[in-house]
């Protein structure tokens, strides 16, 4: 492949909310550049991954080389860089936007900004990117692309003009967004002749090929077959192969400085050139490497035990191919009194968790308990030493505990005017310290800092909720702070059940006990025995219910004509139980042990009279 | 082997139920004909199987549909393969009854007649979509008995939509004072494809379904009944030989649509639908049958599946190990289960909880 200049290379990605279009418009940009023909098109091409498609979100990002004739008759190479569209996610989209010169930011014309744009958009303009704002899906009857062009032109400083209007479901529009990303869009301005540095923006794991790296190319060119490194893991290999995405895998003989493609390294393990690395030449080596990103640390953790503990092997190698292509994924061994041996795994949010769930049932078709999901503390023995906590069952005695901290985070919400009493009540329910309320468009940006446990619960459900699904939510890790904060046990019939613990702000033990034994009551059937289900601190009973013995359970009939369809039934009646985890005596559904989650907001509340 | 037991279905109904969820044809009695031709042929074919006949089961449907003469044809094809006592059973609706129809079933050798009462109250009544009223309900009981059957049987049900404890304690009362000699008394299944089901209509709140089944239970036994099996009451000598056929996990044979038989190992459901029934049978053919063979394990779950339902104990030796021999214990213990000499029986609070029991017990796969 010839050398392309820097100035006919535009590196972007695409900045939006969960669906407001982002997919379908990439989507389009393929379809218009002839990248991908109407005969391979398939529904948003860029989101790969099954679930993701499912869920209409991109969970890893991605990036797509097209070639685009502009207007002045020259040939512009643009490389599309995907970026993924939720909280969770948002360190993926810092990697992206350090790849890129620009951003189309794509916006719902009937819906405006949301929290997480507005959040990726500040990134965007911390990081020097060109901004190209996109209202998108102006042929929908309650668009009004005015009044968000007013109000985004405003928030990133441009003319109302310059706000694009496209309906990428049409395609109306989007030839002006190919046109602007050329002229608005500045070209890379890396050294290409001098020494190689190739930031890595993300990389894979290939079963057959070894680690695949995603790289954008600052300095320099990689050539295929010339001897690299990674200048902070100091990991040494090979280009087997160079090469970008069309968006199939096209091999070329090298990358230059400001293109975007993969290099094939044949590295056995990820860890061996993590994302964030800067790839160079070993034979004339870089002295210093490009920024990188900070360590993507998980948040949230939960326990995952298999139904069958005969799965416990299954579920390692499960968990060690997942983790082999997602570096925020963590898992060590734990064992449960309740649940037996399983993995302590950590999340970067419960979409994540959510996601990995399900990836672990499905595509490695296991059957999976999860227990209440929990953030990491930090425990302070009187003795001096800090320990970080991940699971209740590890908290310490109360006696050798000298502090706990817990993580907070900076927490961003946009609301409608008549939410705001609302959000704001929610967020002090949840320890929530108010820091600043501004308008943004025609709504308000409140801002709080919020214990992260607060959140992990049903935090964004009550949110969508109590606002009628209008107030969007970001949010940042700030720091950790003490707090008083206590273990929460569950006992059925007398025995506590160390899955169901939980760490809990003291002050709200006794309601989150309350709800949490109420909740049980509901989800436990009733057994042949009555079943006492208990909240307690330490040896302090703070709540009681009893799910009842059954009185009556009797197939009504069965005749001649019916022997083989009661068996039958029988047979489901046992399947279902052995869904069931059986705890002692006690047959416990596995919803049960999310039960936290469904806590109603009523019990929690309480804190307000 | 030779079958001792029999079964005859007749799938016409003038309407169907609320809660009904069995193979019957409505708005059809003009098949009536080629349906009883076809059963006459298909009882030629099986008769090799039969032995004496203890016992003659004419279930639906809505047997009494068939009328006096068609319902005396069959009675004559089966008379002289009955031995002697044998008990013939017929369920009827009562508004599809007269002093007639009764007489003329007694005379052909019926025994025993089952009413489908249902419910005495009305808005019960109209509630599963049943054509009789109370007085017919009980004007049917009284005929029957004067006719002269052996044993006059009457159907109820508890936990239907809208039926309260106060209900039922009526329909109580109302039925001990028709002194039957036989009570079925069911709790309402919400099966998939009724219309009860589909109209949405409340499953009973569990403790209330419970309440309803151990009064009924109480008040039965107060009377003198005996609770033979989970959900039927017999005064002394009256208890249904058929039914306690099935529960024994006897062979039957069963003919008709929709009917099945089980002899030794095997088991088949004729295909519902009377024309293909019909048509089959009149080409000289096996209606379309679902066969299904029973390997000594599934047999064994069965016994005890249907056994647990009987009041008498389960003798190991004929029903085969548990599958769990551990829970004995653990349900001996917990007042649920008695055991002695091989026999293990379920206490009265056990037979409340016969299902937990059994799944204690048992493993069903």
């Amino acid at each position: 492949m010839s050398r392309v200049e820097q100035d006919r290379i535009r590196n972007f990605c695409i900045i939006a909310h969960i669906d407001h279009g982002k997919s379908t418009l990439a989507d389009r940009i393929l379809q218009l550049t002839g990248a991908v023909s109407e005969r391979e098109m398939r529904e948003q091409l860029l989101d790969s991954m099954e679930l993701e498609r499912e869920r209409g979100i991109t969970i890893k990002a991605q990036a797509v080389r097209v070639g685009y004739t502009a207007a002045d008759g020259n040939e512009y190479q643009l490389n599309l860089i995907d970026t993924p569209g939720h909280v969770d996610f948002s360190y993926e989209v810092s990697r992206s936007l350090a790849a890129c010169e620009g951003a189309l930011l794509v916006i719902d014309a009937s819906q405006g900004i949301e929290a997480q744009t507005l959040a990726n958009t500040y990134l965007a303009i911390e990081s020097d990117l060109e901004l190209v704002p996109v209202l998108n899906k102006i042929d929908l009857p309650a668009a009004e692309p005015d009044v968000h062009a007013a109000a985004i032109a405003e928030l990133i400083g441009v003319a109302p003009d310059d706000v694009l209007r496209v309906s990428a479901k049409t395609g109306d529009g989007v030839e002006d967004v190919l046109a602007a990303i050329v002229e608005r869009i500045p070209p890379p301005s890396g050294d290409p002749d001098g020494p190689a540095r190739a930031l890595v923006f993300d990389s894979v794991y290939d079963q057959y090929r070894g680690v695949v790296a995603f790289t954008r190319v600052v300095d320099g060119e990689l050539l295929t077959r010339a001897p690299l490194s990674g200048m902070l893991s100091g990991a040494r290999f090979e280009a087997e192969e160079t090469g970008v995405m069309t968006p199939w895998s096209t091999p070329t003989e090298r990358l230059g400085a400001g293109e975007s493609g993969y290099v094939v390294t044949g590295l056995k393990q990820i860890g061996d050139l993590r994302v964030g690395d800067t790839i160079t030449t070993t034979a004339r080596p870089a002295t210093e490497p490009l920024p990188g990103y900070r360590d993507v640390k998980p948040m949230v953790f939960c326990g995952l035990f298999p139904v069958e503990g005969d799965d416990y092997p299954a579920l390692r190698d499960a968990l060690e191919r997942l983790a082999l292509n997602d570096a925020s994924l963590t898992y060590e061994p734990e064992t449960s009194q309740a649940l037996g041996f399983g993995f302590r795994c950590g999340f970067l949010g419960l979409l994540h968790m959510d996601i990995v769930r399900a990836r672990l049932e499905r595509e490695h078709d296991l059957d999976l308990l999860a227990t209440t999901p929990n953030v990491e503390y930090q425990v302070t023995a009187t003795d001096g030493s800090v320990t970080e906590v991940r699971a209740p069952a590890d908290l310490p005695e109360p006696s050798r505990i000298e502090k706990i901290e817990e993580p907070f985070v900076r927490c961003s919400i946009l609301v409608p005017a008549d939410g705001v009493g609302a959000v704001m009540g929610l967020c002090q329910d949840r320890r929530g310290v108010f820091a600043t309320m501004e308008p943004i468009e025609q709504r308000q940006q409140l801002v709080y800092d919020m214990p992260l446990s607060e959140i992990v619960l049903d935090f964004y459900d009550q949110l969508k909720s109590r606002t009628r699904g209008y107030a969007s939510l970001d949010y940042e890790l700030l720091d950790h702070r003490e707090s008083p904060l206590v273990k929460l046990d569950i006992l059925l019939a007398g025995d506590p059940v160390d899955a169901l613990s939980l760490i809990v702000h003291r002050d709200f033990a006794e309601q989150r006990g309350r709800a949490l034994v109420e909740a049980l009551r509901e989800t436990i059937p009733r057994q042949m025995f009555e079943v006492p289900i208990q909240a307690a601190i330490g040896s302090k009973i703070l709540a009681r219910e009893t799910v009842k013995a059954k009185r009556k359970d009797v197939l009504a009939k069965c005749y001649g004509g019916d022997i083989s369809r009661k068996r039958k039934l029988l047979e489901r009646q046992k399947e279902g139980k052995k869904r069931m985890k059986h705890l002692g005596s006690v047959e416990v559904p596995q919803e049960a042990f999310l039960s936290v989650l469904s806590i109603g907001e009523g019990a929690k509340s309480g804190a307000k009279q | 082997m030779s079958v001792s037991h029999l079964y005859l279905h007749s799938p016409f109904c003038s309407s169907r139920c609320g809660y009904c969820a069995f193979v019957v044809e409505v708005d059809a009695l003009e098949k009536r004909d080629a349906y009883l031709e076809a059963l006459l042929t298909e009882l030629e074919r099986e008769e090799h199987r039969l032995g004496e006949i203890e016992t003659v089961y004419l279930g639906g449907g809505t047997p009494t549909l068939m009328r006096a003469p068609r319902l005396e044809r069959l009675l004559a094809a089966i008379r002289p393969r009955l031995a002697e006592g044998a008990e013939v059973t017929i369920e009827a609706n009562p508004e599809t009854v007269d002093r007639a129809l009764l007489e003329s079933l007694r005379a052909s050798g019926v025994t025993r007649v089952s009413f489908g009462i249902q419910s005495f109250r009305p808005h019960l009544l109209a509630a599963l979509d049943r054509g009789a009223t109370p007085e017919q309900g009980r004007a049917a009981v009284e005929c029957a008995r004067s006719v002269g059957f052996d044993s006059v049987s009457v159907d109820l049900l508890m936990a239907a939509p809208g039926q309260t404890l106060d209900d039922l304690e009526a329909d109580l009362q109302d039925t001990l004072a028709l002194a039957p000699d036989h009570v079925s008394w069911y709790e309402l299944e919400m099966k998939p494809g009724t219309s009860l089901e589909r109209m949405g209509a409340p499953t009973a709140d569990e403790d209330v379904a419970a309440d309803m089944y151990r009064r009924t239970v109480s008040a039965l036994e107060a009377a003198g009944y005996r609770w033979y099996e989970t959900a039927n009451f017999a005064m002394p000598g009256h208890e249904c030989r058929h039914s306690v056929a099935y529960w024994s996990a006897a062979d039957y044979l069963g003919l008709g649509v929709g009917a099945v038989s089980t002899v030794g190992s095997e088991r088949w459901r004729n295909a519902s639908g009377v024309d293909r029934y019909v048509a089959a049978l009149g080409r000289g053919d096996d209606p379309l049958r679902h066969r299904e063979t029973l390997d000594d394990d599934t047999r064994r779950r069965e016994r005890w599946m249907l056994g647990l339902r009987l009041d008498g104990p389960i003798a190991l030796s004929w029903a085969g190990p548990p599958d769990h021999p551990d829970a004995v214990d653990r349900l001996v213990g917990a007042g649920l289960l008695e055991a002695s000499n091989g026999r293990l029986a379920l206490t009265r609070e056990g037979r409340f909880l016969q299902n937990s029991v059994l799944h204690e017990l048992m493993e069903y796969a």
